[in-house]
């Protein structure tokens, strides 16, 4: 017994090389090494799954032309002597048909050869690796699930989009009736482009109507003969419309306070513009729901000299 | 008597006791009744038997008729039980006048167009990790076999022989798939 032969029968059945279970297929072993191996394959799980997968190897080298003359003629007397080879070597020419014609673009390309762009950056990134994929999945999550907190918190993005939308939406207004006529009439000349605007809907007003307008002067005397009375509206949404008459040469800002006459503060105006040194008024308008029987004075003080000093009061009574 | 008669002779009480001598659960004994006729099949056809699968199912003929008389005493490894049967049949087989046969490879080309369809169907049954691994594996030059297994061994990651293990078990899934697509 030589010494291979010796190494070869004191082995396992892990430590018998691809090499040997190849010429195991081919029927290559010497009488000792193969009785070693018969007797391994018989009491051995694991190297029967290897040698089943050895038979898969060499029937994909077969059909690949990978092997030389003289294993393909080995091939095809020692080892396709059984139908279940033979429909291995079938699906091995089956998976060559079908993948082979591609090597030059499925195969990575051999060292030196050039590479797509796109595979090299595959290989550059490991975009082909699971982990990869997953965290630019979790990042495009991320990117959507922020974007739509931004819509829902933020209204001025909403608003901006809404306005983006509704401007691009406009409807491009068509020619009026009688321009078309106009055109048919005039067919030789060029007509000049003029787009009339389609009438607009009227435009249902947001505020509700001045119900109540009343003229106040400063400083009235405040006694029952003399002190302009409202009649208070009953509408939910109606509005006292108070006008202040100014002393002469009275202009700027002013802040109107619209208090009980127990001083209780029931309504404030804030940056009131006199009209003009001619008109001489600033006018505001109070809801008329805050407004109870009673009397009332406003306080009407300057707002843009810093001073805030009254400047004049106003006395109604509601009734 | 010829083997071909002791086949058609084997009664199936003796097939069934084989099965229950090689082990009580049904479906445990098959297994094991196909992974030994696996192993005297690619023993029987290293020794260069040319009617392996034949010799095959004749051996296990034999020893189904002497469960019977060795089940009360038999001690070990029942698969060895079938190596010695096998020694035995190989050399009465080597003593007959039997010219080799080779398995003809016959290209039929509806055959072939039938294993192509299947092999697409079960193709499309791979995970897509898997079909990514075989197109790659099954995609490489000739020329250029280690290189390029190299190179998808570091695209996937993975040992040189992990590679190779992992593709030749994807084609043993692919080989049984397609084998029972072609039956149906």
């Amino acid at each position: 017994m030589d010494d291979d032969t010796r190494q070869f029968k004191e082995s396992n059945s892990q430590e018998f090389s691809d090499d040997a279970i190849r010429r195991f297929l081919f029927g290559r072993l010497s009488a000792a090494e193969q009785a070693t191996f018969e007797e391994y394959l018989f009491t051995g799980e694991s190297l029967e799954a290897r040698v089943r997968l050895a038979e898969f190897d060499l029937a994909d080298d077969y059909a690949l032309e990978r092997l030389s003359a003289a294993d393909r003629k080995a091939f095809e007397k020692k080892f396709l002597l059984s139908a279940e080879r033979t429909r291995q070597l079938k699906v091995s020419t089956a998976l060559r048909d079908r993948f082979a014609s591609t090597t030059t673009v499925a195969a990575p390309a051999p060292k030196g050869a050039t590479a797509s762009i796109s595979e090299r950056l595959r290989f550059l990134f490991g975009l082909n690796q699971r982990a990869w994929r997953l965290a630019f999945g979790v990042a495009i999550l991320v990117v959507l699930v922020g974007m739509v907190w931004l819509w829902v918190k933020e209204p001025r993005i909403k608003e901006g989009i809404k306005a983006g939308i509704f401007n691009r939406r406009a409807p491009v207004p068509a020619p009026s009736a009688p321009r078309m006529a106009e055109h048919s009439n005039n067919a030789s000349s060029i007509p000049e482009h003029r787009i009339t605007p389609l009438a607009m809907p009227p435009h249902e007003p947001t505020a509700s109507p001045v119900i109540l307008s009343v003229d106040l002067m400063p400083d009235a005397p405040r006694d029952h003969a003399q002190i302009p009375l409202i009649d208070l509206p009953k509408g939910e949404h109606d509005i006292v419309r108070l006008q202040l008459a100014l002393k002469p040469n009275q202009t700027g800002t002013f802040r109107a306070e619209l208090l009980t006459i127990n001083d209780q503060s029931v309504f404030i105006a804030q940056s009131l513009l006199s009209a003009g040194r001619d008109s001489g008024k600033i006018a505001f308008n109070v809801p008329a729901a805050l407004l109870k029987t009673g009397d009332y004075r406003v306080s009407l003080s300057r707002a843009d000299d810093g001073s805030k000093r009254s400047v004049a009061s106003y006395y109604f009574r509601v009734r | 008597m010829s083997p071909a008669k002791k086949l058609q002779t084997l009664k199936q009480e003796d097939f069934d006791r084989l099965l229950a001598w090689l082990d009580p659960d049904p479906g445990r004994a098959g297994i094991l009744y196909e992974r030994i006729r696996w192993r005297l099949i690619a023993i029987l056809a290293s020794r260069g038997c040319a009617i392996a699968e034949e010799l095959a199912d004749e051996i296990i003929d034999r020893v189904a008729r002497r469960v019977v008389d060795i089940q009360p005493t038999y001690v070990g490894d029942k698969a060895i039980y079938f190596l010695g049967v096998m020694n035995n049949v190989h050399h009465e087989y080597l003593k007959r006048p039997i010219m080799p046969r080779l398995v003809e490879i016959v290209d039929d080309g509806n055959e072939k167009e039938t294993t192509h369809l299947c092999l697409d169907k079960c193709l499309d049954q791979l995970s897509p990790h898997a079909r990514q691994m075989i197109e790659q594996y099954y995609a490489e030059n000739k020329r250029a076999k280690i290189d390029l297994r190299k190179r998808i061994a570091a695209e996937f990651g993975i040992s040189l022989n992990t590679l190779r293990l992992r593709a030749l078990r994807i084609r043993e899934k692919l080989q049984t798939c397609i084998e029972q697509c072609l039956e149906a």
